[in-house]
């Protein structure tokens, strides 16, 4: 590598920031010649604390992130991945909390890792148990205030979500292979195919975030519910599965289930 | 009256359940301002929790005060917002850039001592003042390359900011060390030049040694030397708050809790060695 000689007006401020930062990302060594060698160690030597630094600590920001992806891919392909991903996206937020957010996206698109589409869905879904963790709080609707309404609200009833609650559709089995991620060594997790696309809806009542499957017609209401439609709405969107006499009995019990779950953030009529 | 905030920690996810069952062991906590500046959950439920009991500071890691990039004005409010939750002693960040072109190297970049970079500095350092209507406090960082272009000493540097800019000092022992080993400087030299009402806060941590250069990595206890020099530190600016920042192999709080206790042995060792001064 040519170092050039070192100078001893190196430019502006500007300049040697953007220097730097050049040299951090790529493989721009002009910056090389803007430092000095000192008596113990060499210039290159030095600026590469800063260059794997950089690397290392967003490989360990992805590793906190992704366990079930590490659990997926092992050691080796993980850091393949993440330096792929550091590469692609720089980051753009002040705090490294959201540094990962692209993740299951890249992975999802972008040759070889999208050969692995399982990968791509483990990461959506951590990423999606991450956003609950730390998402706004709310405390959920309880049954009572349900019950004590006059039967007449019931035509405009709508609902609110807790606003860390989401739903993914998974074509693989994820969210059980994750609760298996530590069992076995990092590389080994095995994620199934689901028989079919299954949707699953993640949500923290409280401090602890929740997921689970839902049942197709569940989804279906429970996207209606999201849009804050009216409860006969609601009722409406059950009627291809339940039939139209079974519908708002499937329905109440539905709402009942996502209230005693903690799902429901408020309501309004 | 509240009590005296002498000797702290930093607040770290891993502690707080041995934080809740050992109560009282610190007078304050250091929190990471953007670990907390999330929408709500868990991290802001213990926040608030601890707040109840103990002093905090803050200290970010992103505020970027020597980019030549604008300011993240949307970053500063934020922050106010925390700031406004938990009403802290002091906010502090590092005398750093950490990325340009919107881009955040979640690194703490040294930044060139000249004029030129002091004048950008303080105009910055006096904006953000502004902006959160309290003093900044900002800490030297530990460093591993010298620009060519540098014509102030790095403790001049510092020196003249604080003096114009008005702000005030996080001193970071462990990183003076670091920098002066790697640039061959007096870390004495450092400290004395620091000017002494403005000394806000000490830091203390551990560094990874690689024989040609030492590595600020905050994942090892903190070694003799950087005792000693906390021990002249605490000569030199006597009854500053002190903590220990650990980020990484993160051992269990009472094992930090005793590694306090050696702060506070050296801290009282030096009162002594004043009192009979003070006495004459």
């Amino acid at each position: 590598m040519s170092l050039g000689a070192p100078t001893t007006n190196a430019g502006s401020l500007a300049d040697l920031q953007r220097a730097f930062q050049d040299y951090l990302l790529s493989s721009n060594n002009r910056f090389a010649a803007s430092v000095r060698d000192t008596r113990k160690a060499d210039r290159v030597t030095l600026l590469d604390v800063y260059r794997d630094g950089y690397a290392l600590r967003l490989i360990e920001v992805l590793t906190n992130d992704y366990p079930g992806v590490m659990a997926m891919a092992g050691p080796a392909d993980f850091d393949y991945m993440a330096r792929a991903y550091i590469a692609a996206h720089p980051s753009h937020h002040p705090s490294v909390r959201w540094f990962g957010k692209d993740l299951a996206d890249f992975l999802a698109r972008t040759p070889p890792f999208n050969g692995s589409p399982a990968v791509a869905e483990m990461a959506r879904f951590e990423w999606a148990l991450g956003d609950a963790f730390d998402s706004a709080d709310a405390s959920p609707i309880v049954a009572q205030t349900l019950i004590d309404l006059p039967a007449e609200a019931w035509e405009t009833l709508a609902f609110t979500r807790l606003p860390s609650l989401r739903v993914l559709s998974f074509d693989f089995d994820v969210p059980r292979a994750w609760q298996q991620r530590d069992e076995q060594e990092a590389g080994n997790l095995e994620v199934a195919r689901a028989d079919a696309p299954t949707p699953w809806v993640i949500w923290r009542p409280q401090l602890t975030s929740n997921f689970r499957s839902l049942a197709t017609d569940e989804a279906t209401m429970l996207a209606v519910l999201m849009e804050e439609r009216p409860f006969p709405e609601l009722c409406e969107c059950l009627i291809p599965s339940a039939g139209e006499e079974q519908a708002p009995a499937r329905a109440a019990g539905l709402l009942r289930g996502w209230v005693e779950e903690g799902m429901i953030g408020s309501f309004r009529h | 009256m509240s009590p005296r905030v002498d000797f702290g920690l930093g607040l770290r996810p891993d502690h707080y359940e041995e934080i809740a069952a050992n109560p009282g062991k610190v007078s304050w906590f250091e929190v990471l301002s953007e670990n907390y500046m999330v929408p709500g959950g868990n991290p802001l439920q213990w926040l608030d929790t601890f707040r109840r009991d103990y002093q905090m500071a803050m200290h970010g890691v992103s505020l970027s005060i020597g980019s030549i990039d604008p300011l993240d004005l949307r970053y500063l409010d934020e922050l106010k917002v925390l700031v406004n939750r938990i009403e802290p002693m002091w906010v502090s960040d590092h005398l750093c850039f950490t990325g340009l072109r919107g881009v955040n190297m979640h690194d703490l970049l040294p930044l060139p001592y000249t004029e030129e970079a002091l004048d950008h500095v303080t105009e910055r350092v006096m904006r953000v003042q502004d902006h959160l209507g309290r003093r900044l406090v900002l800490e030297n960082v530990s460093s591993y390359v010298t620009y060519a272009a540098s014509e102030l000493t790095e403790w001049d540097f510092i020196a003249a900011l604080a003096q114009r800019a008005d702000c005030e000092l996080l001193l970071d022992v462990n990183n003076v060390y670091v920098s002066a080993f790697n640039h061959e400087f007096d870390a004495r030299a450092f400290l004395r030049a620091m000017p002494a009402a403005r000394v806000r806060q000490f830091h203390l941590a551990g560094h990874l040694h690689k024989g040609t250069h030492i590595i600020d990595t905050h994942d090892h206890p903190i070694i003799p030397d950087v005792w000693e020099l906390y021990a002249e530190a605490v000569r030199l600016f006597p009854s500053v708050p002190t903590m220990i920042e650990r980020d990484a192999n993160i051992p269990p709080y009472a094992e930090l809790l005793a590694e306090l206790d050696m702060a506070r042995e050296i801290a009282a060792r030096v009162a002594q060695e004043r009192a009979p001064e003070a006495a004459e």
